[in-house]
């Protein structure tokens, strides 16, 4: 019982990292600044930790590996993914300054006078 | 000219166009509940510019009609992760059905397919127990059955993995139709959007066509290819060709050697759409990949426990007092002729415990030297050989050589039980720039010696004796002894036929024995079993020839001592009738390098091999006990399983977020690209603070975690 209430004070590094993937994958950047100060947190309890506490985030940590490896490919995912918007926004930037109209996509919304 | 009532003109026009915008956004609200609406937005054309006394004045802007606000590369970026994340997804389930043949079921030992690691041990702990007391027959009751729960269990498991892989060739072959329907689909679709829209955005039909295209690519692998008129190609990611303009292109399925391969007209693309993709990229990716890898894997720890176990126990004497031979076996496991296939057939054909050959060659039956020698084998790497398949040499053959001369050059080869030869090739100099060549492949047997007073030499079907022989008798000649070379020419004898034969090697052997004066000496041939009897002692080895095919033959060399005939590698060069029980050795002769020069020339100057290859190997299991090389196996598979998932669980990531921003982009609702795009950036910021933390608690944590235990 008195674990349990201890974990719920503490939650296990492994949940903190499953759902930090949760997070990125829906795009929840108010959550995961609430895990990166959790993880500012935790960097701190670390150097105040005794050794018992130092061997129970041991273990918590071993039992992560294969989730932060999980993140890191999340994280991996999203960066190709912002690197496509951004080209995209590149992409349309141009099309508004220089661009002609396309049968498909965006055209431009106003003149090229500017005084209209 | 313009006046001014062209300004007035500008101004309503731009009220036209706001009026006309409001229209679109009636229709976006009337459409919010429509799967795979977009957003239409109105195009605002520029006019022409109204000139005012003299100055060019812009003439605002007209709406033209409505622009679905999609993004072709963001769709296309959504449908390529679609297509990763639906092909892990059919993947990883695979992969989880395959792996719960090997993981024990909760509150148990025992998996689908028993418990293989479990099995091993207890196999060759029986011959540890068999060790006390080597005539107990509950004992060697226990070798047996233990052995037939072992082949039991990789057979069964093996089963499993060839019924997985006929299932998932059939769900691939379920996804053919709903491909073949979408394709159709998305044709017809192109021909009303060219008819219709080939200028313009085409609203609702390429809102069906895009849903098309992204159901797709949860099916297979794709590329989109925009063409003329408004219209849109689709390839496989190999650039096989799936829709193009008005016209779709079936897919089919069909079997091939027992497996589903997949084709569009008469083109075999299963191996591109393993690799490409969706669903269908899953399903063959597990079957064609995962379950081989995994038989694989039983398939050579079948093999070398099969091979290890029947060779240890031929080479042993059984109850009875007797030994194995080639003829007859005294096989445990049946005998596999190749790696591949092992596991499935894996199987017990002993059934009399009293042929376990607990007891060593030559020694009582009470000994128990060759169980110890079979309960070590659980301790030692096994072996897994290879069977060489090609070999070559590189030699000079000189021109000064005489006429009839003759010259070799040797290669040490591996039959499929990991046994050595060594390949001879003798060349003999016929003049006219050509030489004769041929290829032996002596067979050293190995001395039965079990019985006293007595040796056998177990020949392999056809085998004859080799003029290499350096067989030596002695015995009693009634006032002493004698000794006798053995004949090494041998005049038409197979030994290996059976039957005593009238003439040949065993009449050679008498006939000497006889001038010798030696007595008591008998020599038979008994299908095949070279037996000499009463002899005080025997040295030096019997050696065979195995039936050769195409091992002779003429190379011709130009007036420059290059190689002209042959023209490339001799292939077809087999052996067979292996004292071992090996399967018949079929070799390549590499007679050219991978650059086209020759390996063998004619040159003035004689020259002595220099290089020789061959690509068999006695190998063994990566160095792993039976054990090890299992659990080896089982922990790869599950890396495998959890790579996946990893892949699996980013991808699907991915698509939520591509989904997040196509929503934002293209579908009906009030936020804004910019709004969308700082989410994206500011959650990929945040999520990048966070695993830099994590990364360093995590190093931390582990170091500390080391230090602690340490102390």
């Amino acid at each position: 019982m008195q674990e349990s209430e201890e974990r719920q004070e503490h939650p296990e590094l492994r949940e903190l990292v499953v759902e930090a993937s949760r997070a990125l994958a829906r795009l929840d950047a108010e959550r995961l600044e609430e895990l990166a100060l959790s993880c500012q947190a935790l960097t701190q309890d670390l150097a105040r930790a005794d050794a018992v506490e130092r061997a129970l985030l041991g273990r918590q940590a071993r039992e992560s590996v294969g989730d932060i490896a999980i993140f890191a490919r999340v994280l991996e995912a999203t960066r190709a993914n912002l690197n496509v918007m951004n080209r995209l926004r590149d992409l349309r930037a141009g099309r508004l300054e220089y661009g002609e109209p396309q049968g498909r996509g965006w055209t431009r919304t106003e003149s090229g006078h500017g005084d209209n | 000219m313009g006046t001014i009532n062209s300004a007035f003109s500008l101004i309503s026009g731009a009220l036209d166009a706001d009026q006309s915008a409001l229209s679109i956004v009636a229709n976006n609200v009337a459409n919010a509940n429509t799967p795979g609406y977009t957003t239409e937005t109105p195009n605002w054309q520029e006019n022409s510019p109204v000139e005012i006394n003299g100055v060019s004045y812009g003439d605002g802007v007209t709406e033209t009609g409505a622009t679905s606000r999609r993004d072709s590369v963001l769709e296309e970026r959504l449908d390529q992760q679609q297509q990763l994340a639906s092909a892990s997804s059919v993947r990883l389930t695979a992969l989880d059905n395959v792996q719960a043949l090997f993981t024990p079921d909760s509150g148990s030992s025992s998996s689908t397919a028993g418990d293989i690691g479990s099995d091993i041990t207890s196999f060759f702990n029986s011959f540890a127990s068999l060790e006390a007391n080597p005539t107990d027959n509950s004992l060697r009751e226990e070798v047996l059955s233990s052995a037939t729960t072992l082949a039991g269990d990789i057979s069964n498991a093996a089963a499993s993995l060839n019924s997985q892989s006929s299932g998932l060739g059939q769900e691939a072959a379920g996804v053919t139709s709903q491909v073949n329907s979408l394709t159709g689909a998305i044709a017809q679709l192109n021909q009303q959007i060219q008819s219709t829209s080939p200028d313009a955005d085409a609203g609702t039909l390429e809102d069906q066509r895009d849903e098309d295209v992204s159901q797709l690519s949860q099916l297979i692998g794709i590329n989109q290819i925009s063409t003329g008129n408004n219209g849109l190609a689709l390839t496989t990611t190999s650039g096989q060709l799936l829709v193009s303009e008005g016209s779709s292109f079936q897919l089919t399925s069909g079997s091939v050697d027992g497996a589903t391969h997949f084709f569009v007209g008469n083109t075999d693309i299963t191996s591109q759409l393993a690799s490409g993709g969706g669903e269908l990229g899953g399903y063959l990716t597990a079957r064609n990949q995962d379950i081989p890898s995994a038989l694989s894997s039983l398939d050579q720890l079948a093999y070398s426990i099969s091979t290890n176990v029947n060779a240890l126990n031929n080479g042993g004497t059984d109850l009875d007092g007797v030994s194995g031979t080639a003829a007859s076996p005294l096989n445990i496991f049946s005998q596999p002729a190749a790696v591949a296939g092992s596991a499935t057939s894996m199987s017990v054909v002993m059934t009399d415990p009293n042929q376990i050959a607990a007891a060593g060659l030559g020694q009582g039956t009470g000994d128990n030297s060759n169980a110890v020698a079979m309960a070590n084998l659980a301790n030692e790497p096994l072996l897994q050989p290879i069977a060489t398949t090609s070999f070559s040499m590189t030699q000079n053959l000189s021109s000064a050589t005489p006429l009839n001369g003759t010259t070799s050059g040797s290669v040490q080869i591996y039959d499929s039980l990991g046994k050595s030869y060594n390949a001879t090739v003798t060349y003999t100099n016929e003049g006219a720039n050509t030489w004769g060549y041929s290829i032996s492949v002596p067979d050293t047997l190995t001395a039965d010696t079990s019985v006293a007073n007595q040796v056998s030499y177990s020949f392999g079907p056809g085998e004859t004796v080799d003029p290499g022989t350096n067989l030596t008798i002695t015995g009693s000649t009634g006032g002493g002894t004698a000794t006798i070379v053995a004949p090494v020419v041998v005049t038409d004898e197979a030994v290996g036929s059976a039957g005593p034969p009238a003439t040949g090697y065993v009449a050679a052997l008498d006939a000497q024995l006889t001038a010798a004066g030696i007595i008591g000496v008998t020599v038979t041939n008994t299908g095949g079993v070279l037996t000499i009897s009463g002899a005080t002692a025997t040295a030096g080895n019997v050696i065979a020839d195995p039936v050769a095919a195409n091992a002779t033959g003429t190379l011709t060399f130009n007036g420059n001592g290059a190689l002209i005939s042959p023209a490339a590698n001799l292939s077809g060069i087999t052996f067979s009738g292996l004292s071992d029980g090996a399967a018949a050795l079929n070799l390549d002769w590499g007679l050219y390098a991978a650059n086209g020069a020759a390996n063998i020339t004619q040159a003035a100057t004689p020259s002595a091999q220099s290089a020789q290859s061959q690509n068999g190997s006695a190998g063994v299991n990566n160095g792993e006990t039976p054990t090890d090389f299992y659990s080896d196996f089982v922990s790869t598979l599950g890396a495998t399983v959890s790579g996946v998932q990893a892949e699996n669980t980013a991808q699907n990531a991915s698509v939520t977020q591509l989904q997040t921003q196509n929503n934002a982009l293209s579908s009906v609702n009030l936020n804004d690209e910019a709004a969308a795009m700082s989410t994206l950036q500011s959650s990929y910021q945040a999520a990048s603070q966070v695993f830099t933390m994590l990364n360093t608690i995590m190093a931390s944590a582990l170091n500390l975690g080391e230090q602690t235990t340490v102390s």
